[in-house]
């Protein structure tokens, strides 16, 4: 049996491994096609994501928020509800965290761990109205959780250009900075790597025992995998809908919390929109369908690909964008291997022997 | 001999699916192939049809060997095959889905009209009437099966296989199915005729070969043997059936009064004031064409469909309008009647497959009980025999029958007072069947209350203590154990009044 498991895990690796070596194939003929050399761009690629200890960190640090709107985004999916509002849930709970953070009077401790609730339920009540939509009014999911971002982000614009926006300072869309006493420690002295990178990884090892060892988890996965046999066993829909999407958007929140936490230490307009911070996260769950330990790998190879761009962009004639080409086409590969599994689930099915 | 096959042998990987069989066809006769799920039949025939290779032996028709590449191969050389599902466009005319690919053509342009003449003079040689103008999607089932075979003889088959044909028939197309097949064997088309019913099967052939494990268990003739003698080559040993008891109902469990369910706009409802009981000790069977109500009745007294009027009392708690959740804890077990679509998850394990609805007594505090549930779950594999690799094996690679064979598994172990078996033994073989009617039969003597949905009319009249008979939504008739039989029920089905007869 535990042969079978390993087996199974292994094939799981591969699909997206094999995907990644495609990208880089694809990344490498744009390389050839606008004059570079492949190998020294991949090398500074290379270094400029793993190169050093600095690096690295750097990394980890830019996965930490993809890691965690995946582990969310992973939840929604494998529940079979198609949340793309990770980018809005983000910014909610960013918002909220900055400004519980600096308005939450006593010590650092409370206020972190007020902003972290503030954060998450922000994110997950943002989730869950695009849920309570769908399950009072069959507004498509789709739709709603996509069309969310937008009111969110002009929303948060707003706050921070107006009724938040600091007083004193440089006059860009930002709030105050928070006290120093709510940062989050960094792990290393003079790197960039902060505590949020800990709770991401202990959330992912949560996640994953949650779906394999909880009712509630298996609930989850037979809704998103036969929603009728789910109703059939005496599963409620709504009731699960309205759970696993406030989880989710609560996951984005955090994401986003961690943010203003342990790097910005205020909330900026578009601090999560420009980096695509979501749409990483929801790449990541696409390479792993949806398993949280290998959506938080997927992560950090999305976000390494990211640091790696710049690095190229530092040390060559490269430009950054090769980076969003070797993303785009391992998207492209990812959607092609779930039309292969399709044809062999077809092959299979023609193999299995009698059936009449 | 016309086909001969010899020393076929098909192997995938270390699965042996087909061991040197030898199968021979005479012209005009028919010639059925039985066996347990599993046994090889689909495989010998795909071989034959050109949809798959043999990995060794050979084939001949007429004395010529043919090594078959692909299906169009197999029917350039006479073969013809009629699948299980049917296959025709349902937009389309008669004519046209029967001439499909050897269009007549008038200039540049495809020529209704004579296409339409080709199928009438084809319909007359055959007696196989049907009218070439109509749309497919208004033909019933058993007209569809006819224009199945008049396509396959327009491509000119010599040899049919039958996959199944009686599956989705009534009782009376599958009696003018019977009679056809003899007549076009009189006509010189060969049959071969996979199916698992075998009163059909010694109805029809000529001669039955049986398959097991892959290999002929033998092959006999039809005046030679008898339906135990049958079951015997397929399943390997005898098959003692259970005994049904006389035993005394108790108390009403389920009660369902005046359910009306209207259809959509505002067409004939889909269920009409339908009111009857199932007592506590009893079976009580539902037969009807499928389409006239079953489906959406099990949906409603299961708590998947809420119901316009009426009420549904399960143990003698109102449960109208209720979640399938609360229908469960009120006493409600459900072999459901499209084993994919309700009853399980492909994508998910043996395991998680199983224990769906049992989450009460496999978990604490939230937590599942992994170990009790493996022993648990190992133990109903067993008793029903499923064959899977391991608990850890996805449904989707379970073949059908040993997939239904966990679901009646899981939802026998509930224990409630009532059961819904909706075709309880759809697709499974006849080992399998045992083994589920005698837990049913085991469950009415222990006091249960049973609601038994079925379109095999031999198994509502082997379990039933009481048989309805659902048309158009309607209960046409009520009939018990002793009074029933399968031409009365017929007749009920067809939307007769019973009463005429005898």
């Amino acid at each position: 049996m535990k042969r079978i498991n390993w087996t199974a895990s292994a094939q799981a690796l591969l699909n997206p491994l094999i995907a990644v070596l495609l990208g880089l194939l694809v990344g490498a003929i744009a390389i050839w096609a606008v004059g570079g050399s492949v190998i020294t761009t991949y090398v500074e690629m290379w270094n400029g994501a793993f190169g050093s200890f600095y690096f690295t960190t750097s990394t980890l640090t830019r996965a930490t928020p993809i890691i965690l709107a995946a582990l969310g985004v992973s939840l929604a999916f494998r529940a079979g509800f198609f949340n793309l509002g990770a980018e809005g849930q983000m910014i909610f709970g960013a918002l909220a965290a900055a400004i519980a953070a600096l308005y939450v009077p006593g010590p650092g401790i409370v206020k972190i761990i007020s902003a972290m609730i503030a954060g998450m339920l922000a994110g997950g009540l943002w989730s869950a109205l695009a849920g309570w939509l769908d399950t009072r009014f069959r507004m498509n999911l789709l739709i709603t959780t996509l069309l969310l971002n937008y009111i969110a982000v002009l929303f948060a614009g707003y706050m921070v250009s107006f009724p938040l926006k600091e007083k004193a300072g440089s006059g860009g869309a930002q709030t105050a900075m928070i006290d120093n006493s709510a940062w989050l420690p960094k792990l290393f002295s003079g790197m960039t790597l902060h505590a949020g990178f800990i709770i991401a990884a202990l959330a992912t090892i949560l996640l994953a025992l949650f779906f394999r060892y909880t009712t509630k988890g298996y609930e989850i996965r037979m809704l998103g995998s036969n929603p009728l046999f789910a109703a059939f066993g005496g599963v409620r829909r709504g009731k699960l809908m309205l759970l696993s999407m406030m989880l989710s958007g609560a996951l984005a929140g955090l994401a986003g919390t961690f943010e203003v936490l342990g790097t910005q230490y205020r909330y900026i307009d578009n601090m999560l929109s420009a980096p695509g911070y979501a749409w990483s996260a929801i790449m990541a769950t696409l390479l792993a369908s949806s398993n949280p330990i290998g959506a938080a790998f997927a992560a950090v190879l999305l976000a390494a690909l990211q640091t790696g761009g710049m690095g190229v962009e530092r040390n060559t004639e490269v430009p950054l964008e090769i980076s969003s080409v070797i993303q785009a086409s391992l998207i492209l590969f990812v959607s092609a291997r779930i039309t292969i599994s399709l044809i062999k689930r077809k092959k299979a099915r023609a193999v299995d022997g009698s059936h009449s | 001999m016309l086909l001969q096959m010899k020393g076929i042998t098909k192997r995938y990987g270390s699965l042996t699916a087909n061991d040197a069989i030898n199968f021979t066809l005479a012209e005009g006769e028919v010639h059925a192939l039985i066996g347990e799920n599993g046994a090889g039949k689909s495989t010998l025939m795909r071989i034959l049809y050109g949809e798959e290779q043999p990995t060794e032996g050979h084939v001949f028709i007429a004395g010529q060997e043919h090594a078959f590449s692909s299906p169009s191969d197999a029917i350039r050389a006479g073969i013809g095959m009629v699948h299980q599902h049917f296959m025709l466009f349902p937009s389309f005319t008669v004519a046209e889905n029967i001439v499909i690919g050897r269009e007549p053509r008038a200039g540049m342009s495809f020529d209704r009209k004579a296409a339409a003449e080709q199928v009438k003079a084809l319909s007359e040689k055959y007696g196989m009437p049907v009218d070439p103008w109509e749309k497919v999607a208004d033909c019933p089932v058993g007209i569809q099966q006819r224009i199945e075979i008049l396509k396959v003889l327009n491509q000119g088959a010599k040899i049919i296989i039958m996959d199944e044909p009686s599956g989705a028939l009534t009782p009376l197309e599958v009696e003018w199915l019977l009679k056809a097949i003899k007549r076009l064997a009189k006509q010189g088309i060969s049959f071969i005729l996979i199916s698992h019913k075998l009163h059909e099967v010694m109805d029809s052939s000529d001669r039955i070969t049986v398959l097991r494990d892959g290999r002929v268990t033998g092959t006999v003739t039809a005046e030679e043997t008898d339906a135990v003698k049958l079951s015997q080559l397929m399943v390997g040993r005898e098959l003692v059936l259970t005994e049904k008891k006389r035993l005394e109902p108790g108390k009403n469990i389920l009660e369902v009064r005046d359910v009306t369910l209207s259809g959509s706009k505002g067409g004939k409802p889909v269920l009409d004031r339908i009111g009857f009981t199932v007592r506590a000790g009893e079976i009580v069977g539902i037969a009807g064409v499928s389409g006239n109500g079953q489906s959406e009745l099990l949906q409603v007294i299961s708590g998947l469909r809420n119901t316009d009027t009426g009420q549904v009392l399960l143990d003698g708690q109102d449960v109208t309008g209720k979640t399938p959740g609360t229908f469960r804890d009120a006493g409600l077990a459900h072999i459901p009647e499209d084993r994919y679509m309700w009853g399980s998850a492909k994508e998910e394990t043996v395991t998680d497959n199983a224990i769906m609805g049992h989450l009460r007594s496999f978990s604490r505090n939230g937590l599942l009980r992994k170990g009790q549930i493996k022993e648990t779950v190992a133990q109903w594999i067993d008793a029903y025999k499923v064959k899977t690799g391991s608990l850890d094996t996805r449904g989707k690679h379970l073949s059908g029958g040993n997939m239904q064979k966990l679901i009646v598994a899981r939802e026998m172990a509930h224990g409630t007072p009532f059961v819904i078996a909706a075709e309880p033994t759809r697709g499974v073989d006849i080992g399998a069947m045992e083994t589920i009617h005698d837990a049913l039969l085991k469950r009415r003597e222990e006091n249960g209350a049973i609601l038994l949905v079925s379109s095999e009319l031999t198994e509502i009249l082997k379990l039933s203590d009481r048989i309805l008979v659902l048309f158009e939504g309607r209960i046409a008739g009520e009939l018990s154990a002793e009074e029933a039989t399968e031409e009365r029920i017929s007749i009920l089905m067809a939307g007769g009044t019973g009463v005429e007869t005898n």
